[in-house]
């Protein structure tokens, strides 16, 4: 099974899978399938295939309502990718912090 | 969004001092964390703290010429491989560092976040207590 994290990174990768992503941020609302097709160059068979990704990372919620599906954002995940990312961060600038100190009172 | 931690410092030492502070046993026992490490390629290398509560940071070294030094990174209970580059270049000022962790996505979103909860109090004081312990001991002496 592929893992949440590199999930969430692979759904990313793809500039217009963000860009998908950014529309239903911005829109802050439920967008049905059929609206976000039409704010994009390509097939709606394309755009439904970047949301299933975006789906399977957990970046967008499906709800059907009627005929229509409805997509909306939820950035959480990203929250995810952020915390881990931050962790490996401070401990290298602690560790740089730790190196240069040693150096400076290395005789 | 990238996966790479890129950290680049700027020291007011020659390079062989920097490249021998990272790459021997001793020296990177006293400013990171206590270590059984060759700079070989092949070498197994293990960190382990001696605080409580550490978790040991075990890999292999990939490059070890001066000034490049390379070696995975695979923190203890899981088996996930991630890859620490250090290089250092000579400069006007000293030396500069450049260091690279890569392939942190290949973490899972569980083991992140049990790492995470486990490292708060253990790991970054493990390494950060040693250089209390340093900056005690000079001042001392």
């Amino acid at each position: 099974m592929q893992d949440k994290i590199t999930r969430i990174l692979k759904a990313i990768a793809d500039p217009t899978r963000r860009e998908i992503f950014h529309a239903l941020v911005v829109a802050s609302t439920a967008l049905p399938i059929t609206q976000i097709s039409n704010l994009f160059d390509i097939s709606r068979q394309g755009v439904t295939k970047h949301i299933k990704t975006l789906e399977e990372a957990g970046l967008i919620h499906i709800s059907n309502k009627g005929r229509e599906r409805f997509c909306y954002a939820n950035a959480e995940p990203l929250m995810e990718v952020n915390k881990w990312l931050k962790f490996y961060e401070k401990f290298w600038d602690n560790a740089i912090g730790n190196l240069e100190s040693y150096l400076d009172d290395k005789a | 969004m990238k996966d790479v931690i890129i950290k680049e410092h700027i020291f007011n030492h020659s390079i062989d001092k920097v490249w021998d502070a990272i790459s021997k046993e001793v020296e990177i026992s006293n400013w990171f964390i206590k270590a059984d490490f060759k700079a070989e390629k092949g070498y197994s290398y293990s960190f382990k703290s001696e605080g409580e509560n550490c978790t040991e940071i075990n890999g292999v070294v990939k490059e070890a010429n001066p000034y490049t030094l390379i070696y995975t990174w695979v923190v203890q209970n899981t088996n996930v491989e991630t890859l620490v580059k250090w290089m250092l270049k000579e400069t006007a000022e000293g030396t500069s560092l450049y260091l690279e962790h890569s392939g942190i996505s290949n973490y899972s979103g569980d083991t992140a976040v049990q790492m995470f909860t486990g490292f708060n109090g253990g790991w970054d004081n493990c390494v950060s207590e040693l250089s209390k312990y340093l900056m005690e001991e000079v001042h001392a002496g």
